[in-house]
């Protein structure tokens, strides 16, 4: 794990069905999220995935590419395009920084309609 | 081969001709039978190419020719000009026909104008892999092309600018050209528009209105008729590889053009001239890149090395190898290569208006990113 | 005119609300469900709780009311009333000072950080609201959290043009021979023709192999990256369906094979792009281009 190194692309296909459980698993009731026809009404495409979620999905594309053992430190995010129902989600990362144990990845997640999150995720990895 | 070009005959060209293409078609076969001496129950073969709306039989009502014994009609546009006269030249030959009108007319510019999105041309499924994606404009297809080239070569927007400086410089001396007496700068180019970058408005050659036609016979028969005969010396077609009709994106090398490197190879071969007996360079010129590739393909200069070749002004007038003295179709007029056929009969007649002295072989190509031809029309 | 700016310093001011109680405690059935709904098969989740779950222990859950000394709650009425009635997270900046483990019970307090504004952005005039929460245990602080919202005036949404442009725009023509590619754009899949005899990449696709003769083309997905070969701008004359300038590249795929497509972005020969899928319609989806962060 060298500064330069990118993580291997990995796609998430937003189903409803993902939007909406991983919504719920993450206690985000907003309508936007699970019912197309409020969020259609409110000037939405469709439901779209929920920031806790994607942050959750940040810290996955990292912790599958570290590894269990990597501890995570800090997700810190900015969010771009909504990932509506039905989108394909693809995610890139790069390390950009290192000290010793603690790494700094660049993450990019990608929809056909652009960034949908851009961030940085700090992991320690025990020697 | 045993066949000569007789006559030419071609209307005035313009930009609104204000009559039927048919009448276009028949006016210039009228004028190459009176230029060869010969009348329109003479013909018995007539050949055209692709993108002509006038079919042979139309023309045969118009002009009063009784029986035909051959009609033919080459494929892909511009591509076969030079064809046309080797599908006749074969035809004198071989018996099947004694004396065949090749012709071409249109009304390109006030009619159906190629330069547009052929919104019908896809259609093709070929084209379904470009015109969707929005490339849908000779210009463009060729840009494409130039792009490329340029990256690899480091030929510039001024490298193709040049080819269009020389045409207008011959085009503004020849009375019949569009834009006679309307030379060019290369600063002129420079500032002109861009239509698909890197190609500007003066790369890209006119949209014509007009008709030409040339009467193909027998060396012999020719003997008897009243003009100097330019003889088809030799006439070849050209496809390569992975050959696409504009879109050829797939071979390996994007900067040539290798179905003109065919014909080049058939010319020389079948005539027995190599490429210092060129006294007058006929290069189709729809968009000026292709002009520098085709310098390459027939041998003229190195791979890449056009611009420089161009740049010792060798295609001047007065240079090693004159290129379109009549204009070309970015200066006299577009009319699918026809008139550059024509011009290289002027030139073996010494008739033209650009006259270059002592021609003994003039070189034709026909149009380019497209399945191709050429001719090498010489004295006896 | 309600003064946003001094309703925001008097917020603020109040520092910290009150400790907000989560419904539970840190629990296995709840990190469960969360880590099959995210499909994370990370191993280490028994019994501690995955960092990124932090904020979800203290949701407000489905009939959750603000509470009145919420800062974000008070600051959401504030620029409601003045007229910035739409929301939508920005930011969220969560640190981690160490792993929760079940039975663990948090509590969470949050203070205003920032308001600023009002900023012109894409979705139309706004504020941007920053609040900073901590999670507690007992007196221990585990996580914090930096979050910003956009509270917006919706822009105007500008009329539909007369002409939709994708409907007029060229349609490919499709036949037994092609037509695994475009069912294949529209399940978002750039496919290219292998020969199912020697296993040749080709692309325009055709029936027969020109390699080996063969007729029984297959398809592998390409993975959509490649290098821009060489490209166009088109400025003259009109596409259908495109608004000019446009920039067409034709692209090599890593697969070795040359595909044309739009392509959005500033081109240049040997960057790196990758495709994008655009729905026209049921039919008819687009491949086309965008640049790649080489990452």
């Amino acid at each position: 794990m060298r500064i330069g190194d990118s993580l291997p692309e990995w796609h998430v296909e937003a189903t409803p069905t993902f939007v909406i459980s991983t919504a719920l698993a993450t206690r985000d009731f907003q309508d936007v999220h699970h019912d197309r026809d409020l969020a259609v009404q409110r000037g939405s495409k469709d439901i779209f995935i929920n920031i806790l979620t994607t942050t959750g999905l940040v810290q996955r594309y990292v912790t599958d590419w570290a590894g269990p053992r990597a501890l995570v430190r800090q997700v810190n995010i900015r969010l771009g395009a909504p990932c509506f129902a039905y989108d394909t989600l693809k995610f890139f990362g790069q390390v950009v920084g290192r000290e010793q144990q603690d790494l700094t990845i660049e993450v990019v997640g990608r929809t056909a309609h652009g960034d949908h999150v851009t961030g940085t995720v700090k992991i320690e990895v025990p020697a | 081969m045993n066949a000569a070009i007789v006559g030419i005959g071609a209307t005035d060209f313009s930009k609104d001709s204000g009559r039927s293409e048919l009448q276009l078609a028949a006016e210039a076969v009228r004028a190459a039978l009176e230029d060869a001496g010969l009348t329109p129950s003479d013909v018995d073969g007539l050949v055209s190419f692709t993108m002509d709306t006038n079919a042979e039989i139309a023309v045969a009502r118009e002009l009063g020719i009784p029986e035909l014994t051959f009609f033919s009609r080459v494929h892909y546009g511009g591509g076969a000009a030079c064809a046309t006269v080797q599908q006749a030249a074969m035809a004198v030959e071989t018996g099947a026909a004694e004396v065949v009108v090749c012709y071409r007319a249109f009304n390109e510019r006030s009619g159906h104008r190629f330069g547009q999105v052929q919104t019908a041309a896809a259609a093709n499924i070929d084209n379904s892999w470009s015109y969707p994606m929005g490339l849908g404009t000779p210009a463009a297809m060729v840009a494409m092309f130039a792009q490329r080239y340029m990256h690899e070569y480091g030929a510039t927007s001024e490298d193709f600018g040049r080819i269009a400086v020389i045409d207008r410089k011959h085009a503004a001396t020849n009375p019949h050209a569009w834009f006679h007496d309307r030379p060019i700068t290369l600063d002129d180019h420079q500032s002109s528009r861009w239509i698909a970058e890197p190609l500007r408005l003066l790369d890209c050659c006119q949209e014509s209105d007009g008709g030409v036609a040339l009467v193909v016979t027998s060396a012999q028969r020719a003997k008897d008729l009243p003009n100097e005969p330019a003889h088809v010396k030799a006439a070849t077609q050209g496809s390569s590889a992975d050959q696409f009709t504009m879109t050829s994106y797939y071979r390996d090398d994007l900067t040539r053009l290798p179905e003109m490197g065919v014909v080049a190879r058939g010319l020389w071969e079948r005539s027995g001239i190599t490429r210092s007996d060129v006294d007058v360079a006929v290069l189709y010129d729809h968009f000026t890149p292709f002009v520098l590739v085709q310098l390459e393909e027939l041998g003229f200069c190195g791979r890449g090395e056009a611009k420089d070749f161009i740049r010792t002004g060798a295609l001047e007038l007065d240079g090693d190898l004159p290129l379109n003295p009549h204009g070309g179709q970015l200066g006299e007029a577009y009319l699918h290569g026809m008139n550059g056929i024509a011009e290289g009969v002027r030139q073996i007649r010494g008739t033209a208006v650009n006259q270059v002295a002592n021609v003994g072989h003039v070189l034709v190509t026909a149009g380019t990113g497209v399945p191709t031809s050429g001719l090498v029309l010489g004295q006896a | 005119m309600i003064d946003i700016e001094k309703e925001a310093a008097r917020i603020a001011e109040q520092g910290e609300c009150a400790p907000r109680l989560a419904r539970d405690p840190v629990n296995q059935p709840m990190i469960n469900n969360w880590l099959e709904a995210l499909g994370d098969e990370h191993p280490g989740y028994d019994g501690v709780a995955p960092p990124a779950m932090v904020q979800v222990w203290t949701m407000a859950g489905l009939h959750g009311q603000r509470t009145l000394d919420d800062p974000l709650g008070q600051m959401m009425t504030i620029l409601d009333e003045a007229g910035y009635t739409s929301v939508v997270a920005t930011n969220s900046d969560q640190t981690y000072h160490r792993y929760l483990e079940v039975g663990e019970h948090l509590s969470v307090t949050t203070s205003l950080e920032d308001v600023t504004g009002p900023k012109r952005t894409g979705l139309g005039e706004g504020w941007f609201v920053t609040t900073r929460s901590t999670w507690w245990v007992g007196d221990e602080a585990v996580a914090e959290m930096r979050f910003r919202v956009l509270k917006f005036k919706p822009a105007q949404k500008p009329e539909p043009r007369p002409e939709a442009p994708k409907a007029q725009a060229i349609r490919p023509s499709v036949n037994r021979d092609t037509e695994y590619f475009w069912e294949g754009t529209r399940q978002h899949e750039l496919r290219i023709q292998r020969c199912g005899g020697c296993g040749l990449l080709r692309h325009p696709p055709g029936p027969m192999c020109p390699e080996c003769g063969a007729t029984k083309p297959k398809y592998l997905v390409s993975d959509g990256n490649g290098v821009i070969y060489s490209y166009v701008v088109h400025h003259h004359p009109q596409v259908p369906g495109r608004q000019t300038p446009f920039v067409i590249a034709l692209v090599e795929l890593d697969e070795g094979v040359r595909m044309l497509g739009e392509f959005d972005g500033e081109p240049k020969i040997g960057q790196r792009v990758e495709v994008v899928f655009t729905k026209v319609d049921d039919e008819l989806t687009m491949p086309s281009w965008r640049p790649r962060a080489d990452r």
